[in-house]
């Protein structure tokens, strides 16, 4: 593990942790309705700052609290084309399962990857501490996941060239 | 599964099936099967006019006028021999046809010639240029195969050297990424073997030899790859090898890019029932009654 994903990953776990303090809260707007209010922004004082946290100018997290839910959006490394279509089928594939998730949103912010939406219903169904633990693994596994995608398929690309060029003689 | 098969599989399994059928002395059944290879050639096995005691096999292959200007009759009256029929059946472009009632004791010769039906069309426009290559001549004009809609083969003899350009169309975005990494490794592929050709790409437009031809497509999604086949590959006795290779390059190529989209797929797959099963552990168990082996229950307080 390299020397800054440590801090980076100390750093989203303390936020989460912090921002992980929901409570059910009554929409102000409809009545018997129970939104998530970090999606609805129906009224600024329900809402909590923003935070950014960031390990590079791409790999970043956007954690945006309010006072029943938290929608957490994660940028991905991509470092080139491969690592580009990759990441999209990958995200795009996750989300399509988004149903089996509960914690997963449909679609990604603007400018992020993959959105998590967290509310207070969920941390009522599961453990916070492992619900934060679940977010952490997936950023590192999918880091991993993709160079290693990344690597077999340039693997079969080789293999695939040389055994068709040793045919001739 | 590397290499794909140069023959086609469902000649060899049927005609063997009728052959041996026929040596045994067993009564000639009626046939009228229609199958597809790759690049939109389409097979026809059936019955002359109803005749039982005779087989045809026809082939329709979208580019053959184009072949025949090469000498593709001629080849393939050689190869076939007295199978080749001079008439072909209506809608298709060769036909070759076998007498039930009077096969050579070993037909595996005949089998294995007739599944290569599509392999022989090709075969001729490649050992044209090649002889053209060996006899030295220079300034032939290229020949042009448009092997599929929109995808195009080119071959030009030079003195020293026979270079085969195909252009190929990638339909997917996705496609274009992946082919390139592998025409990547397809370039680097002499390092591994150094009797293999000369290859060269270039994505999205022609390379310089093409440069002056108006027929070649520009645009993002589409590849050209080179290949320069030296004399070693082009001479009497690697030149069947040769043929057999190249024309298959096109399927092998493209069979590879989607084998490798499955496998990502695959992983994928897999990657995302590990992350499931990871957040399913954030939920707290469901505290079910414990029995002990003999039945009984714990009472929780």
């Amino acid at each position: 593990m390299s020397a800054t994903l440590q801090p980076y990953l100390e750093a989203v776990r303390h936020t989460l942790e912090a921002a992980l303090c929901l409570e059910q809260f009554s929409s102000q707007v409809v009545e018997r309705h129970n939104k998530p209010e970090v999606e609805v922004q129906t009224s600024k004082e329900l809402l909590m700052t923003p935070v950014v946290v960031a390990r590079n100018k791409q790999e970043k997290v956007l954690i945006e609290p309010s006072v029943n839910s938290v929608r957490i959006s994660i940028a991905i490394k991509q470092s080139d084309e491969i690592e580009k279509i990759l990441c999209h089928k990958f995200t795009r594939f996750m989300c399509q399962r988004a149903d089996n998730f509960f914690v997963l949103r449909r679609k990604p912010l603007p400018g992020y990857d993959i959105s998590f939406l967290i509310t207070a219903s969920h941390t009522e169904a599961m453990f916070k501490h492992k619900l934060v633990d679940f977010l952490l693994h997936f950023m590192q596994e999918i880091d991993k996941e993709i160079s290693e995608m990344k690597l077999s398929l340039n693997a079969r690309a080789r293999v695939s060239a040389e055994e068709f060029l040793k045919r001739f003689n | 599964m590397i290499i794909l098969e140069q023959n086609n599989r469902i000649i060899v399994e049927l005609l063997e099936q009728k052959f041996a059928n026929a040596k045994e002395g067993g009564k000639h059944d009626n046939v009228n099967v229609t199958f597809a290879d790759f690049d939109g050639v389409l097979y026809k096995l059936s019955n002359p006019d109803g005749d039982r005691n005779k087989i045809i096999l026809s082939i329709s292959l979208k580019f053959y006028a184009e072949l025949q200007q090469h000498g593709a009759d001629d080849l393939l009256r050689r190869v076939y021999g007295a199978n080749f029929r001079q008439n072909p059946e209506n809608g298709f472009n060769v036909t070759l046809e076998y007498d039930l009632n009077n096969l050579p004791a070993d037909t595996s010769d005949l089998v294995t010639k007739a599944s290569a039906l599509k392999r022989n069309c090709f075969a001729s426009v490649f050992e044209k240029y090649f002889e053209f290559q060996e006899a030295g001549q220079e300034g032939h004009k290229r020949a042009v195969i448009n092997y599929r809609e929109d995808e195009t083969m080119y071959i030009e003899a030079k003195a020293d050297r026979v270079t085969v350009i195909f252009s190929t169309v990638f339909k997917d975005a996705d496609d274009v990424i992946i082919g390139k990494v592998f025409l990547q490794e397809f370039r680097e592929g002499r390092k591994a073997s150094q009797t293999a050709p000369a290859v060269l790409y270039s994505l999205g437009e022609p390379p310089l030899e093409l440069k002056d031809l108006p027929g070649a497509r520009v645009g993002e999604n589409v590849g050209y790859i080179t290949f320069v086949l030296f004399p070693r590959h082009t001479n009497k006795k690697t030149r069947d090898n040769t043929i057999d290779l190249i024309h298959s390059f096109r399927d092998y190529l493209h069979y590879h890019i989607k084998c490798s989209k499955v496998y990502l797929h695959t992983r994928m797959r897999a990657k995302t029932t590990d992350f499931l099963k990871v957040l399913n552990r954030a939920k707290p168990e469901v505290k079910g009654e414990k029995k002990t082996f003999s039945g009984r229950t714990f009472q929780t307080q």
